[in-house]
């Protein structure tokens, strides 16, 4: 039977039965960027530039934090909400040469985790953020997000959402990320050379990756994944323009935070001796 | 100021970073880091806080020189939660607070118990509610037990000198380390802050506990179940090529969610529990004077210990009270078969606590039949003084 290639990173049965099909609602992007992410590590696997057991992925809690224990079979870690990025920050202490990648939500990130999200950018820690955007809280029952467009309806603004969206990309690199790229679940090819480039460089990264909550926003997946083509433009073309730009916001690698701490640990050495 | 004898005497440190061995004069925060290096720390993950900064500025200076790491991160949640990746990644790893960091702290103590994780965190406690006061307390011992979510029993350990300072941080890592799970050491601004001898034994005669690893035991990556096994069960670490899943959902053995198995998690939380508090005699230790004797009792914990035991020797000397002395060195799991085998049959047990009376309800519970009474000797923010307490064993037992 032919299989999916990205079948072997994933825990498609154990013990307690088949792990597949997937847990996520059908028509959700999830299942797509786990997808894309995989691609992106079986290359980078296979062009020798890291060992699979080099790969740690954690997540928080949210819907696309379920990657991580649900199937990857991968070391991983399914951690508390809005904290991802602050465990990823012990793992990179105690181990720099571990490929770290961080799979959390817009909610998980940018509310709860908000204060880790800046601050892990501005330290330049060792990780790859890839966020998964669906505007609104999915796996609590669509309630409104801080990504979520002005005048949205969700669960918890009946009315209209009164809030303006954080910009989750010019956060991550006013906040100093040295690697920062938008697309959407309709750009697979687009985002798994953004991830691939992403992990392969040493420093903070962030992935922002526009996903559909066909459920939640009560759409069919394929009207939305069509309107994610319609409402970007490509990040070169967008001044003046009132669609969401896509594509590499930053590349400006500057010393990573265990690559500095080095240099102390190197002085403090000689200094005991 | 924290650190000044190390900074000064760079011969207080031996060839391999750590404190040389013999006597030092220390601040009890400058032990509490010495003894976290010769049980191996590897990264400290902190956040300032008054009166437990010194912990951490201490880590930050002393961590490099043994090739570990330190960071300060963005608030008490991050702190804790890089003690998680660490000791995942297979660093030992620590970090100290005070009672309001400790608060926000409890999420993660919650999660490392399910996760069963290894670390070590220290309250240097200090008055509440709110921002309270900033001098010393004891008013965090229910929370290190009851204050994070859900039925996860902790190891606490309650040092009374410089020197406890250094041995018991040794011990937590080292009972973490066994047990595959927090733990907790509950000093005291006092202690904290406190300035006096240490002895530092040779390395070779520190006991320095390594968790048991599935490689160790023969375990195979594709046999390997990180909640399985048995009571505590072995630990890979990331990049040992495990696969190793961590999470705090209900789980099988294997680590593969079991959030539709009621009877799972049941189990899971029933092992927990065997793990801790079935091992209570165990892992849980008091120290005692004067018990075979006594007519009365006084049974203290942490600084409290100190002016204790100073209470009770002139209770008896000078006043001819036969009173016993009591200590707990484990706060939690609470040492309750260990104090029933110790006290018999006494008048009145006082417990001065500097709250108003926390651990003297565990206390009751395990000793109402062994008692005429249990008097509770309360101080908020100060340490008792030892007349103090004297008068009130006196004006208690009539003498």
């Amino acid at each position: 039977m032919l299989k999916h290639p990205m079948l072997k990173y994933l825990k498609e049965s154990g013990p307690h039965g088949t792990r597949l099909p997937f847990i996520m609602c059908p028509g959700c992007g999830a299942g797509q960027v786990l997808n894309y992410t995989l691609h992106a590590v079986d290359s980078i696997i296979k062009e020798g530039g890291a060992r699979k057991e080099d790969f740690v992925f954690i997540s928080g809690v949210g819907c696309s934090s379920r990657l991580t224990s649900h199937y990857l079979n991968f070391d991983s870690g399914w951690t508390i909400h809005g904290r991802a990025l602050a465990i990823a920050t012990g793992v990179l202490l105690a181990n720099p040469d571990l490929n770290i990648v961080v799979f959390t939500g817009d909610g998980d990130a940018a509310a709860i985790g908000g204060n880790h999200f800046i601050h892990a950018f501005r330290r330049n820690i060792n990780v790859t953020v890839i966020c998964m955007n669906n505007g609104l809280y999915g796996m609590t029952g669509g309630q409104v997000a801080p990504t979520s467009l002005s005048q949205a309806v969700t669960s918890t603004t009946p009315y209209g959402n009164i809030e303006d969206a954080f910009d989750l990309c010019r956060l991550a690199q006013s906040s100093g990320a040295s690697y920062v790229a938008r697309w959407t679940t309709a750009h697979p090819h687009k985002t798994i050379k953004a991830i691939k480039k992403a992990i392969s460089k040493k420093g903070a990264a962030f992935i922002e990756i526009l996903s559909q909550c066909p459920v939640h926003k009560k759409q069919t997946p394929v009207d939305m994944i069509r309107a994610f083509k319609a409402m970007t433009v490509p990040i070169n073309k967008a001044e003046g323009s009132s669609k969401i730009p896509v594509g590499e916001f930053c590349d400006t690698p500057r010393p990573e935070w265990t690559q500095k701490y080095e240099a102390i640990i190197e002085k403090c050495a000689g200094r005991k001796s | 100021m924290s650190g000044a004898p190390l900074e000064k005497k760079e011969d207080g440190i031996g060839a391999a970073g750590l404190i040389s061995s013999g006597r030092h004069y220390l601040e009890g925060s400058e032990a509490c880091v010495e003894g976290a290096l010769m049980a191996g720390l590897k990264v400290y993950g902190g956040y300032p806080i008054t009166p437990a900064s010194e912990i951490m500025e201490h880590a930050a200076r002393r961590l490099p020189m043994v090739g570990g790491r330190f960071i300060q991160m963005e608030d008490e949640i991050s702190a804790a939660c890089t003690l998680v990746g660490a000791s995942w990644a297979g660093g030992k790893a620590m970090t100290a607070t005070s009672s309001p960091g400790f608060s926000l702290m409890q999420e993660t103590i919650s999660f490392s118990i399910m996760t069963e994780t290894p670390l070590v965190i220290v309250d240097v406690q200090r008055p509440g509610p709110g921002q309270g006061y900033i001098t010393t307390s004891q008013e965090d011992v229910m929370q290190a037990r009851w204050g994070h979510h859900g039925e996860g029993p902790i190891i606490a350990l309650a040092p009374s000198s410089v020197q406890d300072m250094f041995d018991f941080t040794i011990e937590a890592f080292n009972l973490s380390e066994t047990w595959r799970t927090p733990v907790l050491i509950m000093a005291e601004e006092t202690v904290a802050h406190m300035r006096e001898g240490l002895f530092v034994p040779d390395p070779d005669q520190i006991k320095v506990v390594l968790r048991k690893k599935p490689q160790d035991l023969g375990i195979a990556p594709e046999d390997y179940q990180p909640y399985g096994h048995d009571l505590v069960p072995p630990l890979a670490d990331f990049g040992d090529g495990y696969n190793i899943n961590h999470v705090s959902l209900a789980h099988h053995p294997d680590g593969n969610v079991a959030n539709y198995n009621l009877d799972m998690h049941r189990k899971n939380v029933d092992r927990l529990h065997d793990k801790i508090e079935g091992n209570a005699d165990v892992i849980a230790r008091t120290e005692s004077r004067f018990l075979d004797d006594c007519e009365h009792v006084l049974i203290c914990y942490g600084a409290v210990a100190r002016t204790g035991v100073e209470a009770i020797m002139e209770a008896r000397k000078t006043h001819g009270i036969k009173i016993g002395f009591l200590r707990l060195v484990t706060l939690w799991p609470f040492p309750q078969s260990l104090l029933r085998k110790r006290i018999k049959k006494v008048g009145t047990i006082f417990v001065p606590e500097m709250n108003l009376g926390m651990m003297m309800h565990p206390i009751t519970e395990a000793l109402r039949d062994r008692c005429d009474q249990v008097v509770s000797i309360p101080s908020i923010g100060a340490l008792h003084r030892p007349e103090a307490l004297l008068e009130k064993i006196r004006e208690v037992v009539k003498c």
